[in-house]
């Protein structure tokens, strides 16, 4: 395996994106922007009640418009539950999601019954008189409360209670991260066509990636891979959202083999606020032993996650993540770490950028923020006590940091930051660090290399972009690779019959696994081309070693264990003591993910995910009311930041490689999102004295606050 | 979400608009309030009477220093006039920040009055101004001033075969300052509270509240003591008195003192 | 009922009912895809097209409204020839992700610029208030938006 590679010909040059001028002019496809004609448009009928027992489903004759109205009835024998992952060393029900809701709903929104028709509007009107019998039932609203488990992971390592017995100091602290909407600008969508003919179900799907919409459909439908092609067109933002396919996918799968129509559901937004997955909504205590001169000997932490009515295939996952990651970037000997995922009458959550990695980081960083100040050190100071130093590093819960240079990253950002501290009559300002370590990448991914006849170069990537500028960032490694220019570079995505089989696109892991993979069928191409050269016996250009052999090819399966990302946040923030308004001066934002392919890029990365953990600092929360009814079915119940609010964020990059892949990349994806809300909530409670609140850190909550702090 | 489907008229006067309302129609004018609800299907009209074409609603004049606006006129039209700007700058500094460019570009001044959204900063800047509200249905006409007019949120005390035609603002005394303060938790957001303030010579003194209350209402008291000659500070203390909750009595408190410091100064 | 709307210099008849929205019109009536829907409540602005050279929110018109009116959406910005200004400068400030909110952002901002040539940063950052994104961050969009305002103001001097 080669050495990382370092900055040359386009790798780490902020090349700008090729993909931006068909956006710029509005050539682009989203789903929605698909108009088959004469496909059957889908509305589905929603359960209004968080919990309810379903006694029958009444469907009056002579619908306006309407083709069919589905139940799960219709589904039975036919159609499975979504499937659910589990993970290591843990416990997970195997319970899924049903396509559509049986006898029983368990969250407001979850589908029950699904009306195809002429157009939307015409389904949306038969949906309003299709009678379900709901008997609705007491709703579970609060997760520490909760009596079903389901989900479990506890790990003990090293002498914790022998650590806690004898510290110096033992101090606890409790956080809780609210639930968050994931809001993409484009709500998902599907769009399915069945060819009776070849046995073939077409599913165009927003998506973040083509192969786990392909395994799901081939699980829940019951039909052989083969006889489904899954094609991704242009997608507008995830975050995590559109990774494993939701009942509605699999509704409109089916209804299209059954009826023979080609069938489309385009969620609008109230939709994509109620029934699509949320992310965080864990709460955590935690407790760390620290010995006298203030070495964190021992954590322990006992974890509480809202996972809501069921489980959906990758809920569970967020929640091992984040317990594995409880040390964050230190040296701790000693670990007790339980997370339990309960069941509540709300929407499934499941992954939202960082998935697990936020949590965790904020549930440490907070932490370590209380114990400097119950102790009287520096929080900064406590941090660089306590920082792991030699990597690489396996920590107390068993995963193995490959690279990193965490003290750098901090020195970084206490520089970019500018910490100020003050307060008068009007004002107090306060600044805060937050660290974090992220897992990132792993599994595997592929990629498949051809000379086309022109001599240009052809790429087909399991991975699939979503925003994240894939076509440029991966053009810049093949081109570099191969020795030719960028425009010299088509790339593919997204078509389950055109791209290797893959993994896809979350968890940070495309240039990592995806650019790698790029990289190995590159070379391996490559190789045949000189091969070829060689047999020639002079030298020739690309176009003449294509026409001397035609359909040259080769393909790369990169597998990899977890990197691991990292890096320092620090905020300063303002609290105007009148109203409680809090206003975040500025942010500064250093990563650690390895060789940086495009700076330009994986500056917009972070600068995203940062607006993103500001957000959820600031205004971001899916909140239940009493009877387990959404109040943020629109934007005038769920706050997005605009432009207006963004503070300057000040970034930079620690290079440190990964000795994990040929590019010695880790994944940027997602850092914005895990630094930020700890370096603001430790910001706030400087401002504030010390006096601790959860987010979103609203005027009320600073106002009330700052009021406890004064007496 | 789509419509549910409703009948559709455009009248191009006033009289063919008059005999379209009733409790089952609904009024179309910007549409930045009402076509999200219908988008939502909160709102399901039988018949929608779309009054974009009634061009005599469209209006800005001074008559015998009474300023009097159209109810069609757009919010757009009323943040780039001149005469309102100078005469009236209070409007001025309440339509700015009414949405954005293009919620002003559509919405009309009648529109957002008629609505009543306890949020909305037309409102709450007309009571200030002590205006009257000019409404007409095919038999009569009336005119409400703004404590008649504003019963409840999103509730008004015109009938379903009214229609709001005018909105009239009486002259404000020379050398009348105004201020606008208001608190949102994004740019984005409607406001969560806000204060209108006219402050002028002689004891001249016009507040309301926004967010303080199920209606904008005048926040009498404190006018009263600004014209005995209270500090702002005292006069926004008074002028929120009366909410309950101590993090919004205090949120409110602070954006009267801003917009009457605004208006003094 | 039978409309016929200017789109982007060309007339688009056809049969809607009173209540389609003017931005399903404009998407699958007239097939001009480039203009999005993201939240049919006039909030995300990604829907956002001119009515006679002024922004407006699509998907709070009805399409009726919009009878013998001329719209101008994205695809009109430029037609085929050279970007507009703004168009190369977001392209440039990395001012775009997954470009669902580009078309909005676009047509939003086109406008304001157009009305406003002189507007300050804390003016262009409150106009942009109007459109929300979810992938950038804002801070590449500001930048490039500033810098399509410089470029708008100075071709506009060289025209005087």
């Amino acid at each position: 395996m080669e050495a990382g590679l370092s900055a040359g010909r386009l790798i780490g040059h902020p090349v700008r994106r090729r993909e931006d001028e068909r956006i710029l002019r509005g050539r682009t496809r989203y789903l929605d922007d698909i108009d088959p004609p004469g496909a059957a448009q889908v509305a589905f009928v929603r359960s209004p009640f968080a919990h309810a027992r379903i006694g029958g489903v009444g469907v009056p004759d002579g619908l306006e418009g309407v083709f069919a109205v589905l139940t799960a009835a219709d589904l039975e024998g036919r159609v499975r539950h979504l499937p659910v992952q589990g993970f290591e060393g843990g416990e997970v029900s195997t319970e899924g999601h049903p396509v559509l809701a049986g006898d029983e709903v368990r969250y407001a929104g979850q589908p029950v019954a699904a009306v195809l028709a002429e157009s939307r509007a015409l389904a949306e009107d038969a949906a309003e008189l299709i009678e379900v019998e709901y008997e609705p039932l007491e709703p579970v609203l609060d997760a520490r409360s909760s009596e079903v488990t389901m989900s479990r992971w506890h790990k003990v390592s090293g002498d914790v209670e022998g650590a806690f017995a004898s510290a110096a100091h033992v101090v606890r602290a409790s956080h809780g991260l609210p639930r968050l909407a994931p809001v993409p600008m484009e709500p998902r969508g599907t769009i399915a066509s069945y060819d009776d003919a070849d046995d073939l179900l077409t599913v165009w799907v927003s998506a973040q990636d083509s192969h786990r919409q392909l395994a799901g459909l081939a699980n829940v439908l019951e039909r052989p891979e083969e006889s489904i092609h899954v094609i991704v067109p242009d997608v507008g933002g995830a975050f995590g959202s559109k990774g494993a396919p939701g009942p509605e996918t699999m509704l409109v799968a089916f209804a299209a083999v059954m009826s023979g129509r080609t069938v489309k559901w385009a969620e609008d937004r109230e939709e994509n606020f109620v029934a699509s997955y949320q992310g965080r909504g864990m709460e955590a205590d935690v407790e760390l032993a620290l010995d006298d001169d203030a070495t964190i000997v021992a954590v322990r932490a006992r974890i509480w996650a809202d996972l809501g009515g069921y489980l959906m295939p990758t809920t569970a996952i967020p929640t091992h993540t984040t317990a594995m990651l409880i040390c964050g970037v230190y040296d701790i000997q000693a670990a007790d770490v339980e997370i339990v995922g309960k069941r509540t009458n709300k929407v499934p959550t499941g992954p939202y950028r960082g998935a697990g990695r936020p949590e965790a980081a904020y549930f440490v960083e907070c932490t370590v923020d209380v114990v400097a100040r119950e102790l009287g050190i520096d929080p900064l100071e406590l941090r660089r006590r306590n920082l792991i130093r030699e990597l690489p590093y396996e920590t107390a819960l068993g995963w193995t940091y490959d690279s990193g240079d965490y003290e750098r990253c901090l020195d970084l950002a206490a520089e970019l930051v500018e910490p100020e501290r003050r307060s008068d009559d009007e004002r107090v300002v306060g600044t805060g660090f937050g660290m974090y370590v992220e897992r990132a990448g792993g599994l595997f991914e592929t990629a498949d290399a051809e000379l086309l006849p022109d001599g240009r170069l052809l790429v087909r990537s399991g991975s699939s972009p979503h925003g994240q500028g894939h076509d440029t960032t991966f053009a810049q490694v093949a081109a570099e690779r191969f020795g030719v220019g960028l425009e010299d570079v088509e790339l593919r995505f997204g078509d389950s019959k055109e791209v290797p089989r893959g993994v896809g696109t979350f968890a940070s892991r495309s240039v990592a696994m995806g650019g790698s993979a790029v990289v190995q069928a590159v070379d391996a191409l490559k190789q045949k081309c000189e091969a070829v050269e060689a047999r020639l016996g002079r030298s020739v250009s690309l176009r003449e070693i294509a026409e001397a052999e035609p359909g040259l090819r080769a393909s790369a399966r990169f597998e990899s264990d977890l990197v691991f990302s990292s890096g320092a946040y620090g905020a300063v923030v303002e609290i105007e003591r009148a109203t409680g308004a809090l206003r975040v001066l500025r942010l500064a934002a250093v990563d650690d993910a390895g060789t940086i392919v495009n700076p330009l890029l994986a500056e917009g990365q972070v600068i995203g995910g940062s607006a993103q953990g500001l957000g959820q600092c600031l205004v971001e929360e899916a909140v239940y009311d009493e009877e387990g009814n959404p109040t943020f079915a629109s934007f005038v119940g769920y706050s997005l930041l605009t432009a207006a609010e963004m503070p300057p964020v000040l970034t930079a990059f620690v290079e440190s490689p990964s000795p994990l892949n040929p590019l010695g990349a880790k994944g940027i994806g997602e850092g914005g999102a895990i630094g930020t809300p700890g370096a603001v909530a430790n910001a706030v409670a400087d401002a504030l004295g010390g006096v601790r609140v959860d987010p979103p850190f609203t005027e009320d909550k600073l106002w009330r606050a700052l009021r406890e702090a004064g007496s | 979400m789509k419509p549910s489907r409703f009948e559709y008229r455009a009248p191009g006067s006033v009289e063919e608009a008059l005999p379209l309302l009733r409790p089952e129609s609904t009024v179309l004018a910007g549409g930045q309030s009402l076509v999200p609800l219908l988008n939502l299907r909160l709102a399901i009209p039988e018949l929608v009477v779309d009054i974009n074409g009634i061009a005599e609603l469209d209006y800005i004049h001074a008559d015998d220093g009474v300023l009097r606006i159209g109810a069609m006129t757009r919010q757009v039209v009323l943040e780039r006039s001149e005469l309102v700007r100078r005469r009236w700058p209070l409007l001025h500094q309440a339509v700015r920040l009414v949405g954005h460019p293009q919620i002003r570009t559509r919405g009309t001044v009648g529109g957002s009055v008629a609505h009543a959204d306890p949020a909305a900063e037309l409102p709450v800047a007309l009571t200030a101004l002590g205006a009257r509200f000019h409404l007409l249905s095919p038999g009569a006409a009336r005119v409400l001033g703004a404590s008649e007019l504003f019963l409840g949120p999103l509730h008004t005390a015109r009938e379903a075969d009214e229609l709001l035609v005018e909105i009239e603002v009486p002259e404000q005394p020379e050398g009348a300052g105004s201020g606008f303060a208001e608190h949102a938790r994004t740019h984005g957001d409607f406001a969560t509270a806000g204060a209108a303030a006219v402050v002028g010579p002689g004891g001249h003194a016009g507040i309301a509240l926004l967010g303080a209350g199920p209606v904008p209402a005048r926040a009498d008291e404190a006018e009263r003591a600004l014209a005995d000659g209270a500090e702002p500070p005292e006069a926004a203390a008074l002028a929120a008195q009366g909410i309950e909750d101590e993090h919004r009595r205090a949120l409110c408190t602070e954006l009267a003192r801003r917009a009457i410091e605004q208006a003094a100064a | 009922m039978r409309i016929e709307v200017e789109i982007n210099g060309r007339a688009f008849e056809g049969e809607v009912e009173a209540r389609t929205l003017l931005s399903d019109f404009i998407r699958h009536g007239a097939g001009l895809t480039g203009t999005k829907v993201g939240c049919e409540q006039g909030v995300c602005g990604a829907c956002t097209v001119q009515l006679d050279g002024e922004a407006v929110r699509s998907c709070l018109m009805l399409a009726v409204q919009a009878n013998g009116r001329a719209i101008t959406t994205v695809e009109g910005l430029s037609a085929d020839g050279d970007m507009h200004p703004l168009q190369r400068a977001f392209h440039e400030s990395h001012a775009l992700q997954c470009g669902f909110c580009t078309p909005g952002f676009l047509m939003s901002m086109e406008a304001y610029i157009r009305e406003h040539p002189d507007a300050d940063e804390e003016e262009l950052r409150d106009a942009l208030a109007g459109n929300l994104c979810r992938c950038t961050g804002y801070l590449g969009i500001i930048e490039a938006v500033g810098r399509a305002a410089r470029e708008m103001r100075g071709a506009d001097v060289q025209r005087d």
